[in-house]
């Protein structure tokens, strides 16, 4: 089923490459599963050149190209020593797989189907990959792709700094082409204003106030102020954090805990009483618990809240351990606040560094951005679990005891972790001066009295990472002494991004401008060398051809076509050809066109603006212009029959006169008919196929001369070309023959020949009735050396049908054709001599 | 910090006419790009511009369509008024003969776009006072006649064209306001939805008959 569509489609994505880049295989529908990137349809096209490969990303907007111009060409990344592939199973998904794409700093994740066309695209991308490590390869004729071949680099940087977005210049070139226009705006637009946040944003800072508390289950029965209201200053922000809020099976099963109002009540009563605050957000997965709340005259600055849970307890899934997670935007700063319950167990390192992977992993906000780790700043708080491993419970507390925190601390299983690079990498932790945060016996400030007799241990911590984060405390509150863990806090002079309204209203009309302004420049662009085409003396049959060219001074791909005007039927009269009439150049590359002019009609000048349309741009008119030379063969019957020298020996003044219905006719049959048709009669008759061969077009135009300048010479070209001269004459005179409203009549009549008979003699002007009847009769006389040239009736009939009944608008109607024989039958095989009447 | 979007709610369409050398590609330019191009070469055929403006908080695309003056294209020009919701009808102040010739224009403008397209009258060059040939009187007084908004303005210096581009969009804007601007009629000019540019501009097939016709 696949391959047939393909091959279709592969002359269609073809079309966008030259000749010498030939596209070797295709992926249809894979889309980018990243953030930034416009969601599209891409098609991924394996494309060879001078035998290197790259792998092309196209923009298709529709899932089938039906033409070129439905594809836009996104990247193009070389198979080189810097490229790699990958497939990755989707968890759960037996239909699709991740197929990466590597080069140097790039990565892109498609997701395809699973099938006979990925697993074909794929190994085929595979073994390129492995062949061309071999080689030192030229990708050279990849630039033209890129907007200039240097700038590629940076790109790809700032695409990667940028979280892999698509790059510049190719959002540019969409803005320009129009493309997907909103997406790609809103994403340059942010780019751009990102990029110039320093100069409408300053820094302040805020105090923002993290707590932790693992309440063991306890109701809040006494005050928080010594917590939650030991600095002097209101902080701007609190977050608070608790753990093991309730400890009831009800909890763990039905979510639901008359616990979370008491606690948040508590949070309420114990807050600094010098501010007023408002709660920004709340989330609850269990136990875990986390509240943000502002300074109320901050509130209107925040934006963008969202909030998200991760379970990672019973199964990998349950709420009983895992995070919940808070995010927001300050001003111009986002904030992430993760409170963290990680495995319990002394010895369960690996499991608390897997529940904090997990955490970072499946945390999702649903916006953007969507993980923690791309905030600006993180504030991760919460009962992290981490144990004293290597000294004993006796030993620790003997240290303690000392006031020897150091070296309790180097024993700190979340200190090596780290060292290790196993957990919060890239977080920062400030000076641990307070004791061991559990375990206590309650309401005591006694550790663990138990028979277990664990080692205390600083469980509750505090940790952030971004920039501008400076810790002014870190510390337990030991008068709380309700829970086996006592609660900590840390209070922070963070740095936000402030935006100056009136600065930023300034760059974003900037950037606006800017837009506008690579708009217009990014408008395809061509010029045409002449605008105004004018053609020699135009004759009749005698075509001749100017060439225009039209070189794309755009920057981008330049599609055009030659567009009618209104009321117009064509986008030229009919007397031009333009070839070609639509295509498509690439920057810098020129197109030359081919104007024909074929004269078949009786016109004294030509005369006609084309309308170039640029597809996404301007329209240029280009003027067609020239003289025409009459000729006999397209001067109606009548005319020429008033003419007393031949048309181009007439004055002005005669032609007029000849042209006058009232003007007295000269010839009871025309000149000219009469010198090709007696020519016929006296060299022809016996000449096989005299009406069926075709001449040399020069010797047409020699004859043609011949008649309309007039000549005591012989006539002209062979004998075959003069009866081609007397068909195309008859095919060409303004009007048949037999006029135009006669032939539905004749056809009717073509049965019967006394019908047919009557047409002629009643109906027929004298002139048309005596040329007609004079062909006929010269027709018959060929057909008496029927023998000799090997014509017959019917052979002729059918000639002269088509001819001196033609259509208004040629082979219209090639059903009529037999009647039109049948009726011109009558008149080559009966008598006429008796018809003729000589011209009042 | 994200910005309002940046996507505009509708798309205007102008023209800009008036006789050859009156300076309706310089208009068009300083209005796109904020500079005057004094060496711009003739127009043979429609220029293209756009530009993005903000009308009562509303984002709006200007699409904006520079025809070429000479009276031997006036045939194929006319094609482009259709669906125009602003045309900018231009003379210039130092030549009479563009001044005499508007009511030609305006006869086309009104023949060929719908009676709600706002007309605004733009008399341009008026930074050569010196070499002034139509007063601001009486150009005024034909504005007034017909109903024209009408302002002087210079290519050059930039004088009053961000106004008269603006001030046309602000008219379009209230008539949409107003209901006197009907959006789903085909040929008001006015589009809610981004689209592209041009495409349906000339005549709206344009399939090739060619194969059909005569030849
Ligand atoms: N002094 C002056 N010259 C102008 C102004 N606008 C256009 N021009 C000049 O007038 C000529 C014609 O301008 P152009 O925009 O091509 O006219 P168009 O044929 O109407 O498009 C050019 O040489 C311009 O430099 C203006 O406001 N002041
Ligand atoms: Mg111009």
């Amino acid at each position: 089923m696949l391959l047939p569509t393909h091959e279709n489609v592969i002359s269609i994505v073809q079309a966008k490459f030259s000749c010498t880049e030939i596209v070797r295989t295709l992926h249809l529908n894979a889309s980018i599963t990243q953030k930034g990137w416009v969601d599209e349809s891409r098609i991924l096209a394996l494309v060879e050149h001078d035998s290197t490969f790259a792998l092309f990303i196209i923009i298709s907007e529709k899932v089938k190209p039906e033409s070129f111009s439905d594809l836009t060409i996104e990247r193009a990344i070389p198979i080189d020593k810097h490229f790699s592939c990958d497939t990755d199973p989707i968890p759960e998904s037996y239909t699709h797989i991740i197929f990466s794409i590597i080069h140097k700093k790039l990565k892109l994740n498609f997701v395809i189907e699973i099938g006979f066309e990925s697993s074909n695209f794929a190994s085929e991308v595979i073994r390129l990959k492995e062949v061309s490590s071999f080689n030192v390869n030229n990708f050279n004729w990849l630039d033209k792709y890129s907007c200039g071949g240097s700038q590629t680099e940076i790109d790809v940087q700032q695409a990667t700094m940028n979280d892999q977005s698509p790059d510049l210049p190719i959002v540019r070139q969409k803005v320009a082409q129009g493309h997907g226009i909103s997406a790609n705006r809103e994403s340059f637009l942010r780019y751009q204003l990102s990029l110039k946040e320093p100069e409408y944003t300053h820094l302040q800072e805020f105090s923002i106030f993290v707590g932790t508390w693992n309440v063991n289950g306890q109701p809040p029965t006494i005050s928080l102020k010594n917590w939650l209201s030991v600095d002097q200053e209101p902080p701007d922000v609190y977050a608070i954090g608790f753990q093991e809020l309730d400890l009831s099976k009800e909890a763990f099963l039905m979510f639901d805990t008359p616990r979370e109002a008491e606690w948040r009540k508590a949070i309420m009563d114990a807050i600094h009483p010098d501010t007023k605050y408002r709660s920004v957000a709340y989330v609850r997965l269990v136990g875990m618990q986390l509240e943000v709340l502002v300074n109320n005259s901050h509130y209107k600055y925040i934006r963008n809240v969202a909030i998200d849970t991760v379970g990672t307890g019973i199964l990998g899934k349950m709420g009983n351990k895992g995070g919940v997670a808070v995010r927001l935007e300050l001003h111009n700063t986002s904030l992430c606040f993760v409170n963290a319950h990680l495995a319990a167990g002394v010895e369960e390192v690996e499991r608390r560094n897997q529940d904090y992977n997990d955490i970072n992993q499946r945390a999702n906000f649903r916006r953007h951005p969507y993980t923690i780790k791309e905030h600006d700043q993180v504030y991760w708080l919460g009962d992290l679990n981490y144990r004293i491993t290597e000294q004993s419970a006796f030993q620790v507390k003997k240290y303690l005891a000392s006031d020897d925190l150091a070296s309790v601390l180097l024993a700190d299983q979340l200190n090596q972790q780290k060292d290790l690079s196993k957990v919060l990498q890239d977080y920062t932790e400030g000076d641990i001066t307070f004791q061991p945060t559990y375990k206590f016996d309650l309401n005591s400030d006694v550790y663990d009295t138990s028979e277990k007799a664990r080692a205390p241990a600083w469980t509750d911590r505090i940790l952030w990472k971004g920039k501008g984060i400076h810790q002014l405390a870190y510390r337990s509150h030991m008068d709380l002494k309700i829970s086996d863990h006592k609660p900590v806090s840390a209070l922070f002079k963070s740095e936000i991004c402030v935006v100056d309204q009136n600065k930023y209203r300034k760059v974003h009309e900037e950037v606006l401008k800017k837009m506008d302004k690579l708009e217009n420049e990014f408008l395809p662009q061509v010029t045409v060398d002449q605008s105004e085409v004018i053609f020699d003396t135009v004759k009749f049959r005698e075509p001749q051809h100017r060439e225009i060219i039209i070189a794309n001074t755009g920057q981008v791909l330049a599609e055009f076509e030659f567009i009618k005007k209104l009321d117009d039927v064509s986008y030229c009269k009919e007397w031009l050809s333009i070839t070609p009439f639509s295509g498509c150049i690439k920057p810098g590359e020129k197109c030359d066109l081919r104007l024909i002019v074929n004269l078949e009609q009786p016109l004294e000048s030509i005369y006609d603006i084309l309308v170039l349309h640029l597809i996404g741009g301007k329209d240029m008119f280009i003027t067609v212009s020239g003289e025409c030379q009459r000729s006999c063969f397209t001067t109606s019957i009548a005319t020429l029959s008033r003419a007393p020298v031949p048309l181009l020996q007439l004055t002005p003044d005669q032609f007029k006169h000849a042209e006058n219905q009232q003007s007295s006719i000269l010839y009871s049959i025309p000149r000219e008919l009469w010198l090709l048709v007696d020519h016929l009669y006296r060299n022809g008759l016996k000449t096989r196929e005299l009406f069926e061969s075709t001449a040399l077009h020069e010797e047409i135009i020699r004859i043609r001369d011949w008649l309309d300048l007039g000549s005591m010479d012989p006539i002209p070209g062979s004998i075959h070309a003069v009866a081609e001269a007397l068909l195309l004459f008859l095919s060409y005179t303004r009007d048949p023959i037999i006029p135009y409203h006669l032939h539905d009549t004749c056809i009717a009549a073509a049965s019967n020949y006394q019908n047919c008979k009557q047409i002629v003699m009643q109906k027929m002007s004298d002139l048309d009735r005596n040329v007609f009847l004079y062909l006929c009769m010269f027709l018959q006389e060929l057909l008496k050396y029927s023998n000799e040239n090997g014509t017959d009736p019917k052979t002729l009939a059918t000639i002269f049908g088509d001819i001196l009944l033609r259509d208004p608008i040629r082979n219209s109607r090639p059903q009529a054709n037999r009647g039109k024989a049948s009726f011109i039958y009558h008149f080559l095989i009966n008598d006429q001599s008796s018809l003729i009447m000589p011209c009042k | 910090m994200s910005a309002g979007p940046y996507n505009y709610s509708y798309i205007f369409k102008y023209i800009i006419i008036g006789d050859m050398g009156v300076g309706k590609s310089c208009l068009l330019h300083q209005f796109t790009e904020k500079k005057f191009m004094s060496d711009c070469p003739h127009t043979i055929g429609v220029e293209f511009g756009t530009r993005i403006i903000e009308v009562a908080g509303q984002k709006i695309k200007l699409q904006i369509w520079d025809t070429a003056g000479q009276e031997r294209f006036r045939a194929v020009t006319r094609s482009y008024y259709r669906g125009a919701a602003g045309a900018l009808m231009v003379y210039d102040i130092t030549r009479r003969s563009t001044y005499n010739h508007l009511s030609s224009w305006l006869t086309d403008t009104r023949n060929l776009t719908n009676p709600s397209t706002v007309i605004f009258l733009i008399g341009n060059k008026c930074d050569l006072e010196g070499q002034r040939d139509v007063t601001y009187e009486e150009a005024k007084q034909f504005a007034d006649e017909n109903g024209l908004m009408f302002v002087e303005a210079s290519a050059k210096t930039g004088q009053n064209v961000e106004e008269a581009f603006l001030e046309t969009a602000r008219k379009i804007y209230q008539s949409i306001q107003d209901g006197r601007l009907d959006l789903n009629a085909a040929e008001s000019g006015v589009q809610h939805k981004p689209s592209q540019p041009g495409r349906n501009t000339l005549s709206n097939d344009q399939q090739f008959n060619k194969d059909n016709c005569a030849c």
